[in-house]
């Protein structure tokens, strides 16, 4: 069986052909607006992606800084108690165990338990 | 006429009617392959001042030639699915209803099951039984090696084999 003569073309195409396609060179070169803001558009995502790149670098290199006022525990306060009435943070939680100690003190020197005793217990009991 | 142009001129005198038959093969249709051959003359125009000879000139047009070919293959399956039809059933319909072919009942047989093997064994197929492409050169064009288009073509030859119902067709080509 042949295998290029089951298929032809028009009367002298080939000659015809390739003329149209000499004429090529010839042709005004017709750029598409696609191809025309392509240079714009690749600018712009190149800056966006510099911007993310930098953004991801800087999160990831940043040294955490040890007291920057927003820690687990009042992010859980403020998760418990959205309008911020029972906010607090890790310094003033700090700051409320001394006078919680001092006012148990004077509570039972109000009601005549001397120092002296206190430590006499603490030290019968063994603590 | 400059230096670019007279080196377009002398690819397009020696591979325009070469690259015509092969894209003729892979798109079933006088106008369509008349069509394609002009976008491929187009492209090569546009990429000519890059070309830095680094493969030979050949090599080029025809990376340049079956790359088309593939991109129009994959244009036209969706088209045809968004007309709810297969690319085999246009094919089909391309064969059949092309005023240039001339060949007998077998022959259209034989262009039937060439248009319905997948799109890289078609190709190759094409370039090595119709364009009878050495395996070399069709490893420098499509960038694979001659083993794999080798079992690509034994493959595609199965198949077209079969769909004529075991009937030979191939003259030696292996």
């Amino acid at each position: 069986m042949s295998k290029r003569n089951d298929i032809s073309t028009p009367e002298g195409y080939f000659e015809g052909l390739q003329q149209r396609l000499s004429g090529i060179p010839a042709r005004p070169v017709r750029v598409s607006p696609v191809r025309r803001l392509a240079p714009y558009a690749a600018i712009a995502a190149s800056m966006l992606l510099a911007v993310t790149l930098g953004n991801a670098l800087l999160r990831k290199t940043a040294v955490p800084q040890e007291n920057d006022g927003w820690t687990y525990l009042s992010y859980l306060a403020s998760a418990l108690d959205p309008d911020g009435a029972a906010l607090v943070d890790e310094a003033t939680w700090e700051e409320e165990e001394g006078p919680y100690a001092e006012d148990i003190v004077n509570y039972l020197l109000a009601d005549g338990i001397t120092v002296d005793y206190l430590n006499y217990v603490n030290y019968e009991e063994g603590y | 006429m400059d230096g670019t142009e007279q080196v377009f001129n002398q690819i397009v005198k020696e591979y325009s009617e070469r690259v015509y038959w092969h894209v003729r093969r892979i798109v079933n249709s006088h106008e369509d392959a008349d069509d394609l051959v002009q976008d491929i003359f187009l492209k090569i125009w546009t990429a000519l001042p890059a070309f830095r000879g680094e493969a030979q000139v050949y090599t080029w047009v025809w990376r340049i030639a079956t790359n088309e070919a593939l991109n129009w293959l994959r244009r036209e399956k969706v088209r045809a699915a968004l007309r709810f039809t297969s690319i085999d059933a246009e094919m089909e319909r391309r064969i059949d209803s092309d005023p240039f072919f001339n060949g007998d009942a077998a022959e259209r047989k034989l262009s039937k099951a060439v248009a319905r093997l997948p799109e890289k064994q078609r190709q190759v197929f094409v370039l090595r039984y119709y364009d009878e492409m050495p395996y070399e050169e069709m490893s420098e064009v499509l960038g694979t090696s001659v083993g794999a288009l080798k079992a690509s073509y034994h493959i595609a030859q199965e198949k077209v084999r079969t769909a004529l119902g075991g009937e030979t067709l191939f003259d030696g080509t292996d």
